[in-house]
């Protein structure tokens, strides 16, 4: 699974990157949305695309907007700094799936193979 | 004395008197409304009863001109009246005695027998005629016919022959004579034909001059009367006999037509005096026709309706007064009512406002600190996992640089909390010295994460020349926040929101708080303090945050002004004394 974790607090991604990679999940971290969409636009793929929702430039909203342009099959988690997940759940986006800050790390995992495991052509890509 | 009245309901002593809310009292439109009612009444008072007072003395003075008017013309018309009764019943005499001087002449006159048949002819003609007599020019009495032999009598120096030999006829003043009786002489002078004057004088009884008079009389308090031009009574006064048979008010002035005036009688009483002084075509008289009238007599339909007047008056002013008095209370008292329910609700509105600020802060310092605390969280979970899965802590130098980014997070964390508790600590200060900038920076902070992710470029400039501001620490924040807030709410992702502040004299501070957002419209910028105005969807606003704003401004002793312009901007104008003078009510 090829995660990509996007999050301008620079110390946190990095920190939850090398959880990730304690449980075998490789994670490509950037601090900006501007810098992971240059990324996607070059070619490379991932499964799954971990997102701040408030950050400076492009937020997590649009950044998801403009990687399902790019990727369709790629599968979204929101992180939030709010407490509460209703204050997302009315705005501009569907059902999906938001995390609150701080992280429980399994909920995270179990979020991710969860997302992973859907149709067949996405799990070939595993490993 | 107030203890009892406030236990009375309020229809009578209503609820404005009791002003036991002094923390509504703010916000209301009055400050004092015993003094509105007080004025209201006295006004509307004023403006009821002065014209009403004005009117009724009008038209007290107008009905009493007019009825000493009609008095006197009707004073005036009787004497006329009676004036030509006395002419005629003298003339008439006059008339017959030139009429049997100049049929007869002298010698006839004063054949014997002959005058007696004239005087006989003439009481049958006219009647009260006495005797007849026909006097040479010597004085002496040549001829007689009558009651009385006075034959020879002397004649020469009575008045009325003196005043005869002048004109060519008199008539005397009403005296005695020789006989005690009282009468009135007539006399017409002729010419003999040697040329020496003769005169033929009659004699009439007052009596029917008296009855004549007397028909004229007209209700209890009037009198008809005749004098002589000293004042001397002629005829019986039933009222004005004074002293030695003279009248006892004053003679009046010549006047060759019948008059009427107002006067006073002995006692001071107000009297209407008729007067006209007599002559006749023939011979002039010394009499004056007295025609006098009280008038108090007169006066009782006058009296009559100004108790009336008095009345209408007295009654009018009553129910005018009661209907203003209730009027007014009722009024005041509904303004009072909704004055202060509106003071009730800006209070609540106020608290909630409060809350809902202190609300806003915490979710915005549970943001902040959610940011640490999701390192703090990642970082002490790495540890963990460093410690469960990978089985190889020791002397790992990654591990001490983890724990240090653990410390730093907490760190952060304290940071904002000791922000916070300062933030809220800031409600309960009253005043005291505060750097502007300071509080400017404290407050932004809050919007810092918010401006971030909004490309909003916040500019502060406040120079270190503005002096510390004694005031209302929490009140003042949160005017700034709210401001603020507004401001963030009015302006699109990368427009900028400009703060600075200036010095307006020595004792004032203006704090700017501009932005280059949507603006507001003119029409809505007169409205913009009022409570519950807001131009966002129902349910999205209260309307309250500029005007709770508004009203934190005025307890500082402040202003706030705004101008703005459609698509251009807003800026907001706060002006705060340097130093407060009154105690803040909290």
């Amino acid at each position: 699974m090829k995660v990509l974790l996007v999050d301008d607090e620079q110390k946190f991604a990095l920190m939850l990157a090398k959880r990730l990679a304690l449980r075998g999940i490789e994670a490509e971290v950037f601090f900006s949305g501007e810098k992971a969409l240059e990324t996607v636009e070059q070619g490379h793929r991932f499964d799954v695309a971990i997102l701040d929702v408030k950050m400076p430039g492009i937020g997590g909203i649009e950044l998801k907007r403009r990687l399902g342009l790019l990727d369709e099959r790629m599968k979204f988690v929101f992180l939030t700094g709010h407490g509460s997940k209703t204050d997302y759940t009315t705005g501009a986006l569907e059902a999906e799936n938001y995390l609150p800050k701080p992280l429980q790390i399994e909920e995270l995992i179990e979020t991710l193979n969860r997302l992973t495991e859907g149709p067949p052509e996405s799990s070939h890509r595993d490993g | 004395m107030m203890k009892s009245l406030n236990r009375l309901p309020w229809a009578i002593w209503p609820r404005f008197h009791r002003n036991d809310d002094e923390h509504l009292s703010p916000y209301y439109t009055f400050q004092d409304y015993r003094q509105t009612w007080g004025m209201t009444i006295f006004i509307l008072m004023s403006t009821a009863l002065v014209p009403l007072v004005i009117m009724t003395l009008i038209y007290y003075q107008l009905i009493e001109t007019s009825i000493n008017t009609e008095s006197l013309l009707r004073t005036e018309r009787l004497a006329s009246n009676a004036r030509r009764a006395v002419t005629f019943f003298l003339e008439e005499r006059l008339d017959a005695l030139t009429f049997a001087v100049n049929e007869m002449g002298y010698e006839r006159l004063t054949n014997p027998g002959r005058l007696s048949e004239v005087l006989r002819n003439l009481k049958l003609g006219f009647g009260g005629l006495t005797d007849l007599s026909v006097i040479a020019d010597t004085g002496t009495q040549v001829s007689y016919a009558g009651p009385f032999n006075l034959e020879g009598k002397d004649y020469s120096n009575q008045p009325w022959f003196l005043e005869c030999q002048q004109h060519n006829a008199c008539v005397s003043e009403i005296f005695s004579g020789y006989r005690d009786v009282p009468h009135i002489v007539v006399a017409v002078k002729s010419v003999r034909a040697d040329g020496r004057f003769f005169v033929l004088r009659a004699t009439l009884e007052t009596e029917r001059l008296i009855q004549a008079l007397s028909s004229y009389k007209t209700g209890e308090h009037a009198d008809i009367f005749l004098v002589n031009r000293e004042g001397l009574l002629q005829t019986p006064s039933q009222f004005y006999e004074g002293e030695s048979h003279h009248m006892n008010i004053p003679v009046p002035a010549y006047s060759d037509r019948t008059r009427a005036v107002m006067s006073a009688d002995h006692s001071d009483q107000p009297i209407l005096i008729g007067y006209a002084f007599i002559d006749t075509n023939i011979a002039p008289t010394s009499f004056i026709l007295m025609v006098v009238k009280q008038k108090a007599g007169m006066m009782k339909v006058w009296l009559d309706l100004r108790s009336n007047i008095n009345w209408f008056f007295g009654v009018s002013a009553v129910i005018i007064a009661m209907v203003i008095t209730l009027t007014s209370t009722v009024m005041v008292n509904k303004i009072f009512q909704a004055d202060r329910q509106k003071a009730e609700t800006m209070v609540a509105a106020e608290r909630n406002c409060q809350l809902a600020s202190i609300g806003q802060l915490a979710a915005g310092v549970a943001h902040e600190i959610n940011n640490p605390l999701a390192l703090i969280n990642e970082t002490a979970g790495y540890v963990k996992d460093l410690f469960t899965i990978k089985q190889q802590y020791k002397e790992d130098p990654e591990l001490v640089e983890h724990i240090d980014s653990i410390l730093d997070a907490v760190d952060r964390c304290g940071t904002i909390t000791r922000q916070l508790l300062g933030f809220s600590r800031h409600f309960d200060v009253q005043t005291q010295p505060i750097d502007l900038n300071d509080m400017v920076t404290d407050v932004i902070n809050f919007h810092k994460k918010e401006a971030e992710y909004r490309d909003i470029k916040i500019h502060v400039d406040i120079p270190e020349t503005i002096p510390l501001i004694e005031t209302d620490r929490g009140k003042l924040q949160q005017i700034i926040l709210n401001l603020v807030n507004n401001a963030f709410q009015a302006i699109a992702n990368g427009c900028f929101l400009d703060i600075r502040a200036e010095m307006d004299g020595p004792e004032q501070v203006r704090l700017f708080i501009q932005d280059n957002g949507c603006g507001i419209s003119e029409d809505h910028l007169n409205k913009i303090f009022e409570p519950f105005f807001t131009t966002k969807k129902e349910g999205q606003g209260t309307g309250l945050g500029l005007s709770i704003t508004y009203g934190l401004v005025q307890k500082l002793h402040g202003n706030i002004t705004v101008q703005s312009k459609t698509g251009q901007g807003t800026t907001f104008v706060v002006t705060l004394p340097v130093h407060i003078q009154k105690e803040i009510q909290s």
